[in-house]
């Protein structure tokens, strides 16, 4: 059996077969998952310098070399890795004083702080498919973003609490400004709320909790939702993107909603997270410096905040060290012309628009493929995984152990 | 013709494939780059689906195949697949969450006849 | 996918009963399920129905990649999430440990799996809608996220 590093549902049910040095049969694995186990073989990265191949001694070098001289460094990715290179990252940011930050700074991160710091209630995907019989994807599509989320969990597995499952004993409802294919799974309980008016769904759901008119939405079909949550034995939240950018800075209304669910029956919130270990990152650096993101080492203090953000930092930060993530796909324009502006630093298995923009790439193993370590699950449950395929390359935090030996 | 809108972006299981094939494949880009427009919209700017759709505001522009929705009616509402194109038209200062707004997009849209925009010329402005 | 009421609409309703049924819209059920072939209508092979024929015949064409039990799976359209692997009732009481708790099988008995990314059907004589005792079931389909299984 093989983890499935695709996702931050991390299967462990994955089957292999390999062949010639590919792999001729997997069982088990979905599209995002197969497509990822493919990519093992496809546009994979050589250490560069300034576009030019280079040994991976050389590459390791100049990369130590720009982070020696800079004066505010900033290491930015880590969802992508390990919990035992996240680690090794954090180490060598607070030796030299840069800025770090993650994925989660631009999506979950908001959401993820609240479950960390326990101002929401939460449980792990098992207690999900024993006991739940509500699950309300909010601004999520796990069918393309998490594929086997309904089928382990969410939604068609039987469960110790739960043995006639989704024929007779669990709703899923999507709340959406589309109807995704998820939401097309819902049927009856798709609600569509507009961009941007997630706040004003909410307060019609408090308002019918409290047997009040909601003003937002139809009426009818408010009330019918305020049923449906109030009869719920156990319920989950799983907010996705969609959430977290409707709500933003009034995020304490999601607060304010699960504290008022929780007064009635059982409510737990599960954040959507994408990269695999991204949850590990935000648990690790929350339990070194009381923050989940956001941090800066400078003058040998701990600083927290927006400026600390990528966003912020891409544009300060006189060198950047990015890890297992391609910010110039996945981030605004002006801060990924930021990042490309800069001296940069490119560990990656895989070719990416930050890897071509990079001044020095330094190639990486695959993990889950061709490295193995811990990672930390979407709900926080530790799972280990041993590398299936034999690899010359090194791992993250081997890479960042070579970069620190050479500081 | 032109048309203001609010896009959203959303995420997608098989764009998600063609990403893992190469972010330089034909299959990523035709996936990437195009806006699934109203149907209302779609006629209001006198296009067909798969016609070439210049996407512009104050941030930046591409131009991307238009594809005709299959949802609900959402007029002055178009969606578009997480993507380098997409991010070119989002603005990086932001709030005090510090989010982007990935998931309101004000722009203007129009037919055109360029090219759809190359992610190796994304890849120039980052760098110009 | 094509409906009884295209096909009978395009067979020749002469009501000649030669077919053994006792209207064409039973002959068009009767295709549809195929348990009988257009050359079972001998009216349809006068010259004068070629065209309709021909149609029919590009109509009928999809049916025949359907597997006994009317199964089609389009590989294209699946995401693999193995919602109807865990819905299946038969993959369910052969893997009570696995398939029934949302896991994906391991032995040889269930009817769908999910293999390179994307679904596949075995063992089809063990699905519900097959043979005399067939029920309608249809956990596979509504199940699917992408209309990549469907039943003619």
């Amino acid at each position: 059996m093989v983890v499935c590093t695709g996702c931050s549902l991390l299967c462990e049910d994955i089957e292999l077969v390999l062949k010639d040095g590919t792999i001729s049969q997997a069982k088990n694995l979905c599209r995002k998952g197969h497509a990822h186990f493919q990519a093992l073989f496809i546009e994979r990265t050589r250490p560069m310098i300034d576009g030019r191949e280079v040994s991976l001694d050389q590459a390791i070098s100049k990369a130590a070399e720009i982070l020696k001289s800079a004066k505010s460094p900033l290491f930015y990715g880590w969802s992508n890795s390990t919990l035992e290179a996240q680690a090794a990252g954090i180490d060598l940011a607070r030796r030299l004083g840069a800025t770090i930050d993650d994925t989660s700074s631009f999506c979950q991160g908001i959401l993820m702080e609240l479950v960390l710091t326990g101002k929401v209630p939460t449980c792990t995907l098992d207690d999900v498919r024993n006991f739940a019989d509500t699950s309300v994807f909010w601004g999520a599509d796990p069918s393309n973003s998490h594929p086997r989320h309904l089928s382990r969990f969410a939604y068609y597995p039987r469960g110790e609490k739960r043995q006639k499952s989704y024929e007779e004993e669990r709703i899923c409802i999507a709340v959406d400004v589309r109807k995704s294919a998820t939401a097309r799974l819902c049927s009856n309980y798709y609600f569509r709320v507009p961009p941007g008016q997630d706040a004003e769904f909410i307060e019609s759901i408090l308002a019918v909790l409290d047997g009040k008119i909601p003003r937002f939405g139809d009426k009818k079909r408010m009330i019918e939702l305020g049923t449906v949550l109030r009869k719920t034995e156990y319920g989950v939240i799983f907010p996705g993107l969609g959430m977290v950018y409707s709500l933003q800075e009034k995020m304490d209304l999601l607060v304010r909603l699960v504290a008022k669910l929780n007064e009635i029956t059982t409510f737990m919130v599960l954040p959507m997270v994408d990269h695999y270990n991204m949850r590990g990152f935000n648990q690790l650096l929350l339990d070194e410096t009381g923050f989940i993101n956001r941090v800066s080492f400078q003058g040998g203090t701990t600083v927290h905040g927006p400026e600390q953000s990528v966003m912020a930092a891409a544009k300060s930060c006189d060198a950047a060290l990015v890890i297992g993530s391609d910010p110039l796909s996945a981030l605004p324009f002006g801060t990924a012309r930021a990042l490309a502006k800069t001296s940069l630093i490119a560990i990656d298995p895989r070719r990416s628009l930050t890897t071509d923009a990079a001044k020095v790439v330094i190639p990486s193993a695959m993990y889950g493929l061709e490295a193995g370590g811990t990672s930390l699950r979407l709900d926080g449950v530790k799972i280990e995984f041993e590398p299936f395929f034999k690899s010359e390359l090194l791992s993250d935090e081997q890479i960042l152990a070579k970069i620190k030996e050479a500081i | 013709m032109e048309a203001e809108v609010t896009i959203v972006a959303f995420q997608d299981i098989f764009q998600n494939e063609a990403r893992k094939k190469g972010i330089y494949t034909d299959e990523y880009r035709q996936l990437s780059a195009q806006i699934i427009l109203d149907k209302q919209d779609i006629t209001r700017l006198g296009v067909k689906d798969g016609q070439r759709i210049s996407v512009k505001n104050e941030v930046g522009g591409v131009v991307v195949a238009a594809k005709i929705s299959d949802d609900d009616p959402h007029p002055g509402l178009a969606f578009m697949i997480n993507s380098p194109w997409f991010n070119q038209l989002v603005r990086d200062d932001v709030c005090d969450t510090s989010i982007p707004g990935f998931k309101r997009i004000a722009a203007r849209v129009s037919p055109s006849e360029e090219n759809v925009t190359q992610i190796s010329e994304i890849l120039q402005r980052m760098r110009a | 996918m094509v409906s009884a009421m295209e096909i009978y609409q395009l067979l020749p309703r002469e009501a000649c009963k030669e077919c053994g049924y006792t209207s064409c819209m039973a002959l068009a059920v009767a295709l549809l399920n195929r348990e009988k072939k257009l050359e079972d209508c001998p009216s349809l092979l006068n010259p004068k129905y070629l065209e309709k024929f021909k149609k029919l015949k590009e109509l009928l064409a999809p049916l025949e990649k359907a597997s006994e039990t009317g199964l089609i799976i389009h590989p294209e359209k699946c995401f693999g999430c193995g919602n109807c692997v865990v819905a299946c009732p038969v993959n369910v009481a052969a893997e009570p440990t696995r398939c029934a708790v949302g896991l994906g099988p391991q032995g040889d008995r269930v009817i769908l799996a999910v293999e390179d990314g994307v679904v596949k059907c075995m063992n089809i004589k063990e699905c519900k809608r097959f043979g005399p005792n067939r029920v309608l079931c249809n956990a596979c389909t509504v199940t699917c996220p992408s209309q990549a299984i469907e039943f003619v």
